[in-house]
């Protein structure tokens, strides 16, 4: 009974998914369309890509506020790559590799710097943005060949292909957070450093991976959005960070660390995505969505913290 | 009476903290509230300050009944709890914290500095307090703080004090200080409640004890009518040696060798001093003699600025902590919650935390062979947890600690430090730690005994090392006395 009522608690986020969802349905005939589901599994791509790097900096005790600027940074370099006339695959491992810097560049600063990652990331959100802006002149880049649109636009097998791409990097995530030792060490880190020092574990570098992995996967979030838009645009992505951190924060991550999963993030991201698509579809006004999904993160992260209470 | 409690029942979820909790205190009174962690001390004068509100039983103040729900609620009648963990503002000064929520309004409604100031130095004279209430608060030591703390609720006119283990971060003299205080608001006519884990400051200062078992009042008296034991197996309720007697082996290798060590940053100098296979090592010393200071040096957080360390007789180059551990040192901190363990994690993620690699296969945690050996360890140190999957802040002090010397049983470490091993902890979790330790000793490990409480050291120890002012001022052998300790720990030692 008391298991019953703890492991309807737990399952909250993932129901209020399920109801969103039927509600949906019912309210607009065009909801459950594969047309319409496809390009809501589009739009939460990006959002989710980014998020699953922000789940691992946020259980390991950290945060990113400059993941938004590594995505338009890595975007547009990924893009001037294949405006070079590289293969589009290594165009793509471009992006990545140049968001994965822009991590490590952050781990390395929180980590030999001693600075709180607020502080860090609020900088390099600065500096990533503004190197966009000089590298591209302000300019975006157009010249990209067709075939890159296949990343964000194309199907494999009648799935939008960004949604393989989304499940091969979630199921990648959770088996890092959950089945190796840097997974174990985020974990350890997040919940209580000193402990985690005095046992022994290379803090820094664990916590310098962490970085460099999410920026990883915004390097990748930055090039499905640059796809999308068949651009590279220097100022993408801006405010996209609060996004990747509201959607780890209704998945049950908590900002002190030690708390969160893959799942739970996942969730997070779509409930966002299917506000907003709802919105859309029943007429809501833009002005009005923001309210809508604000509300919902505090009456998320407030549902969860009752519950965490109660557990105690 | 002051105050009664009848039949006070309470449940947190499924988890019963109260059964029947009674207690009376009467004015000018010191009461002693003992009992193991979790017979639920802490929870029943939760309810007493408002903190929680009770279930079922009745509490009478000044014999009408009364249900508090906050604690401003409990303060405007009179009661106020001396916390534990002090709950003060570091970067104000004494007297805003002593009158913090309570300021003097001035002209417009300023806070007036000055009255505050005033008031708090009337209030210091008049008790004697060793504070300055201009002293900021983050720079006094934990018995100034404990002091301001009692400040802020007699300023607050409470008839009724409860102080919950006040002395168990203090030093002897700062303790002797703290009793006074407590005999002085006594002798005028104020009812106290005095929650203490240490057997040996009982009768230096209460007049009637109350015991506390699974939630249930099992005794309550005169403290002068009943002898140390029997309030132990009130506490235990099972016979329990009061004193743990163990076998002394004869010390085997010198696993651990300090060479001459000096760390500016903590003021030690010049220590050295061996840790043998199989020995105990007691270390006795004054609060900021060094002994932590020493352990951290030793383990690699502090960095040494000359002399060395010698592990199994080859110097080792101690860096971090993390070298501590390649070299098999282990340290079990005084504060476990701060650097022992991450509670918001299971046991299970604990227990293997200083050595993932034992539970790695090609690059994966085997989750299955962490949970049995986890699993097994817990049941050598008789841990008393629901299963490995539990999380580790949702133990009892005792089984925290035996947690944190499962993660360094899981390490196969060979030398221990272990610094305050007991504090905060009951006494039936007291005497397996000790158990544990000389199962170590047994198994061939070199252990230091880090200790404020000179009747475990001189049970346990089979040599006792004194800390004085950043100086080992002195060694003793087994079968010494507390007098002997404490001349070494306050004088300079005997030429």
């Amino acid at each position: 009974m008391r298991l019953n009522r703890r492991l309807t608690q737990r399952l909250l986020p993932f129901l209020s998914l399920i109801v969103l969802f039927v509600a949906l349905s019912i309210a607009s005939p065009y909801f459950l369309t594969a047309n319409n589901l496809a390009s809501v599994a589009r739009q939460t791509a990006v959002f989710n890509t980014m998020a699953l790097g922000m789940t691992i900096v946020i259980i390991s005790g950290g945060i990113d506020l400059s993941v938004g600027s590594i995505l338009g940074l890595s975007g547009l370099i990924g893009t001037m790559a294949l405006e070079r006339g590289y293969p589009i695959g290594i165009g793509v491992l471009i992006g990545v590799a140049a968001g994965t810097l822009c991590g490590f560049a952050n781990g390395l600063m929180v980590t030999r710097l001693r600075i709180p990652p607020f502080v860090v990331t609020l900088g390099t959100l600065g500096i990533f943005r503004g190197l966009a802006l000089i590298i591209s002149n302000g300019l975006p880049v157009h010249k990209i060949p067709a075939g890159f649109s296949f990343l964000g636009e194309g199907n494999l097998a009648g799935v939008p292909f960004v949604v393989w791409m989304l499940v091969i990097c979630a199921v990648a995530v959770h088996v890092v957070l959950e089945h190796t030792r840097l997974g174990r060490y985020a974990f350890a880190i997040g919940s209580n450093r000193v402990a985690s020092v005095y046992a022994g574990i290379p803090v820094s570098f664990h916590v310098t991976s962490v970085y460099a992995i999410g920026g990883a996967l915004t390097g990748l979030a930055g090039m499905i959005e640059a796809s999308r838009l068949m651009t590279g645009q220097p100022t993408a992505g801006q405010g996209y960070e609060l996004q990747a951190i509201a959607a780890v924060v209704i998945g049950g991550g908590s900002l002190n660390g030690g708390e969160g999963s893959v799942v739970g993030t996942l969730i997070g991201a779509f409930i966002m995505g299917l506000l907003s698509n709802g919105a859309d579809l029943l007429n809501i006004s833009n002005y009005w969505q923001q309210v809508i999904i604000g509300a919902v993160i505090i009456l998320a992260v407030t549902l969860d913290e009752v519950r965490k209470r109660r557990a105690v | 009476m002051l105050l009664e409690l009848q039949d006070i029942e309470k449940r947190f979820g499924g988890v019963t903290a109260l059964r029947k909790g009674n207690l009376s205190v009467a004015a000018g009174e010191v009461h002693l509230l003992l009992g193991e962690n979790g017979a639920g001390k802490s929870t029943l004068m939760k309810i007493v300050a408002g903190i929680v509100e009770r279930d079922a039983g009745r509490m009478l103040w000044n014999g009408a009944e009364v249900s508090l729900r906050t604690p401003s609620e409990a303060a405007a009648i009179g009661i106020a709890m001396v916390n534990q963990e002090s709950l003060l503002a570091p970067h104000m000064s004494v007297a805003e914290n002593i009158f913090l929520g309570r300021e003097a309004r001035g002209l417009f409604g300023w806070v007036d500095r000055r009255a505050i100031v005033s008031r708090t130095r009337e209030l210091i004279a008049q008790y004697g307090f060793p504070l300055n209430a201009e002293d900021r608060v983050g720079r006094l030591s934990p018995a100034g703080r404990q002091m301001v703390e009692i400040c802020r609720a007699i300023q607050h006119g409470s008839s009724l004090l409860i102080f919950d283990e006040p002395t168990s971060s203090l030093s002897d003299t700062e303790t002797q200080q703290v009793f006074r205080i407590v005999r002085d608001l006594k002798a005028r006519g104020m009812g106290i409640i005095y929650i203490t884990h240490r057997m040996d400051e009982l009768r230096a200062i209460g007049d009637r004890v109350t015991v506390l078992r699974d939630g249930s009042t099992v005794h309550t008296g005169m403290l002068a009518d009943i002898a140390t034991d029997r309030l132990i197996q009130h506490m235990v309720g099972r016979e329990v040696a009061a004193i743990y007697e163990r076998e002394h082996l004869a010390p085997g290798a010198a696993l651990l060798d300090v060479r001459d060590i000096c760390v500016a940053r903590s003021k030690l100098k010049n220590i050295s001093l061996i840790l043998r296979a199989g020995e105990i090592t007691g270390m006795a010393g004054l609060i900021g003699a060094g002994r932590t200071e020493l352990c951290r040096a030793i383990f690699g957080v502090d960095a040494i600025n000359s002399g060395s360390i010698f592990v199994n007789g080859v110097a080792a180059r101690i860096g971090s902590a993390r070298d501590a551990v390649k070299a098999g040192i282990a340290l079990v901190t005084e504060d476990r919650q701060v650097s022992g363990l991450a509670l918001r994690l299971p046991i299970a993620a604990n227990v293997t935390m200083a050595n993932v690699e034992r539970i790695s296969r090609f690059g994966f945690l085997d989750l299955g062979l962490q949970n049995r050996l986890a699993s097994e360890l817990g049941t050598k140190l008789r841990l008393k947890a629901a299963s490995p999957a539990q999380l580790a802040g949702t133990l009892s002090g005792g089984n925290q600690q035996k947690v944190v010397i499962a993660k360094w049983l899981f390490r196969q470490a060979k030398i221990f430090l272990f610094d305050e091993p007991t504090r905060g902890i009951d006494i039936g979790a007291k005497a397996e730690v000790f158990e544990l330790m000389s199962e170590l000793a047994r198994e061939g490990a070199a252990i230091l005994m880090v200790s404020s409480e000179l009747p475990e050291l001189l049970h346990v120890a089979d040599r006792i090392v004194v800390m004085r002012q950043g100086r080992i001022s002195g060694e003793l052998a087994r079968g010494t006395t507390q007098e002997q300790i404490m001349r070494l720990a306050v004088m300079e030692a005997a030429a």
